[in-house]
């Protein structure tokens, strides 16, 4: 079982030294895990260190592709909100 | 390699500091000789410093640790730089060449600075690495550092270890309940941890560092961001809290929130306060302590002097083929320190003089009025209006001049076909100046002139290269005596 990071990491580095297995590398164009290394923190922590810092909602997916931080929980702002506010900027 | 410090010279007679406005509450006066001697020459700290000397900025600390309303991390750190802004990530190598390459070609530069676009204290080896070697090659360069104070307790040990003499914290409250508005959550020994207790945790630390940076003898500025129906309230507090635990300058900053830069704030909004509540809360604070009013929020990779950024001089790819000889460019940058210097405090002892003879002079009783000033720096007025990235703001009242704050412009002119935009920048612009009566500047075009006059806003062009607060008190007395200026009750006055 591992984590993965995705294209909306913003490559801020915060997850890659808090890693107890050494799964996170810098690359182009953002960082990812080595899904042979992630132990998903088992053993060393209660909740997985990568997600936890994480501050983009989205950029690190479970095993099944379900987002640890999914839309709003992080921002506290309310999906449709953050939808409404999109639209209305697009619509200029 | 040891290089000798040259620029330790700073002179501190009592009674010449850096208030340079003829204002009453001179600003670095209540200062002990020990601290104003470090914020004498400091472009952040000094209000008349901040004229000549220019600080820069390196991106090098890219994570962060806790979440911001204001903030949206995909740019960079909104306490320190304006949102919506991306700077380029340093290694700790690239910055110390990029700083010294600046040294070498910017001689007014006296401070780096490192804020972002993270927190530097959440990346503590890639912040200590650029400070440590700067400490070593570049002695003559000051140092500073923001954070938010999470990580600040478990740091102070190692920053007293470099030549560090700042550090800025934000603190926009003391109150838990408060905090969670604000701050939605911060890591903090291995987990997320959300709402009031993730806040008291970060309050709790960033008081803790506050007290340990004062024991340490390190200089501590705190900075906070003004929320109105969040912490707008809360702020005099704040400030009379950390001024009684030690901290020198307090500086209160505007929100500023947009739907575009995807902040919390921005989408669910909260609006920013006004100039003039702004203002009202700044004097409220400045009872208790001193204000930084001229903070410009500047970017995490600024570099320059007066809300200037020359940063594109010094990208990657220029300072890599720069070769640096900074043992002859700290030579060069000492003999232009103390040229500036010895301008700085001719000029400040003419401005004492021109004070005295103002006070001579007999004493009016007219309100305060606001006056606005286009200037790139040496304390004159030398900026065209339509050319100017912002306004420094003045009060002229017959207690003297005193410095307000910094409003910000768009340039409406560029000077090419690009002003097709011109009405409608114009007239932001002349909605930024609100409040005040009076803009004075080198040149001014006919247009903005009939529009400034139309606003109510009296263009004057008349003190070109002249000295501000001389100018400001000049154009004053000139309305007192055409009798614009009816004569002002105590309680209606805007300064204390
Ligand atoms: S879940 Fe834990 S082990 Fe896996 S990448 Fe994240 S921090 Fe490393
Ligand atoms: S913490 Fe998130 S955004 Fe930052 S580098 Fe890791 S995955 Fe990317």
């Amino acid at each position: 079982m591992a984590l993965k990071i995705i294209e909306s990491c913003v490559n801020c580095y915060a997850c890659e030294p808090l890693c107890p297995s050494d799964a996170i590398y810098e690359a182009k164009p953002h960082f990812l895990i080595d899904a042979k290394k992630c132990s998903e923190c088992d053993g060393d922590y209660t909740d997985p260190q990568c997600a936890s810092i994480c501050p983009i909602e989205g950029a690190i997916l479970d095993a099944l592709n379900v987002p640890l931080n999914p839309p709003g929980s992080l921002t506290g702002i309310p999906p449709e909100k953050m939808a409404e506010a999109m639209a209305e900027l697009q619509s200029h | 390699m040891e290089l000798p410090v040259l620029n330790e010279t700073s002179q501190s007679e009592g009674g010449c500091s850096a208030g340079s406005c003829g204002s009453t509450d001179d600003q670095l006066s209540h200062l002990s000789d020990d601290i104003r001697d470090k914020v004498q020459n400091h472009p952040c700290y000094s209000e008349d410093a901040h004229h000549y000397f220019a600080r820069m900025h390196v991106a090098v600390a890219p994570a962060c640790n806790i979440q911001c309303h204001y903030c949206n991390r995909k740019y960079d750190c909104a306490n320190e730089s304006r949102p919506g802004v991306v700077s380029e990530l340093l290694s700790p190598e690239q910055a110390v060449k990029k700083t010294m390459a600046v040294a070498a070609n910017i001689p007014q530069m006296t401070v780096l600075g490192i804020a972002g676009p993270g927190d530097p204290l959440a990346n503590p080896e890639r912040t200590f690495a650029t400070f440590q070697a700067l400490s070593e090659q570049a002695p003559d360069i000051k140092l500073c550092v923001s954070t938010n104070g999470l990580a600040l307790p478990a740091a102070v040990e190692e920053l007293s270890k470099h030549n560090i003499d700042h550090v800025t914290i934000t603190i926009n409250t003391l109150d838990a309940e408060i905090g969670a508005k604000i701050y939605p959550w911060v890591f903090w020994n291995n987990r997320r941890i959300k709402g009031k207790k993730g806040a008291q945790i970060l309050i709790d630390q960033q008081q803790k560092g506050l007290e340990m940076l004062v024991e340490k003898g390190i200089l501590v500025k705190v900075n906070s961001v003004m929320i109105p129906g969040v912490n707008d309230k809360h702020l005099a507090e704040v400030s009379k809290v950390v001024k009684a635990k030690g901290a020198f300058l307090h500086n209160v900053m505007p929100l500023i929130a947009e739907a575009e830069h995807g902040t919390f704030y921005g989408v669910m909004g909260q609006r920013g306060p006004s100039n003039d509540e702004l203002q009202t809360l700044q004097d409220e604070c400045s009872g208790d302590m001193n204000m930084m009013r001229h903070c410009r929020q500047c970017r995490a990779d600024a570099v320059g002097m007066l809300g200037e950024d020359r940063g594109d001089e010094f990208t990657l790819d220029k300072i890599e083929d720069m070769e640096i000889d900074y043992q002859a460019a700290m030579e060069k940058r000492k003999v232009i320190h103390q040229a500036i210097e010895a301008e700085m405090n001719e000029k400040r002892a003419a401005s004492e003089q021109s004070q005295q003879q103002a006070l001579a002079a007999p004493k009016l009783n007219t309100r305060p009025v606001l006056m606005a000033v286009a200037t790139s720096g040496q304390n004159v007025i030398n900026m065209h209006f339509g050319h100017a990235k912002e306004f420094l703001v003045y009060e002229a009242s017959p207690d003297g001049v005193r410095f307000i704050s910094h409003r910000k412009t768009e340039l409406y002119c560029s000077g090419d076909d690009t002003c097709g935009d011109a009405e409608t920048a114009l007239q932001r612009n002349i909605r930024t100046l609100e409040g005040c009566e009076v803009v004075l500047c080198s040149k001014i075009g006919y247009e903005p002139w009939e529009q400034l006059e139309q606003a109510g806003i009296q263009p004057n062009g008349e003190h070109a290269m002249e000295n501000i607060e001389d100018a400001v008190m000049a154009v004053y007395r000139e309305m007192a005596e055409n009798g614009k200026l009816e004569e002002s009750n105590d309680d209606q006055r805007i300064s204390a």
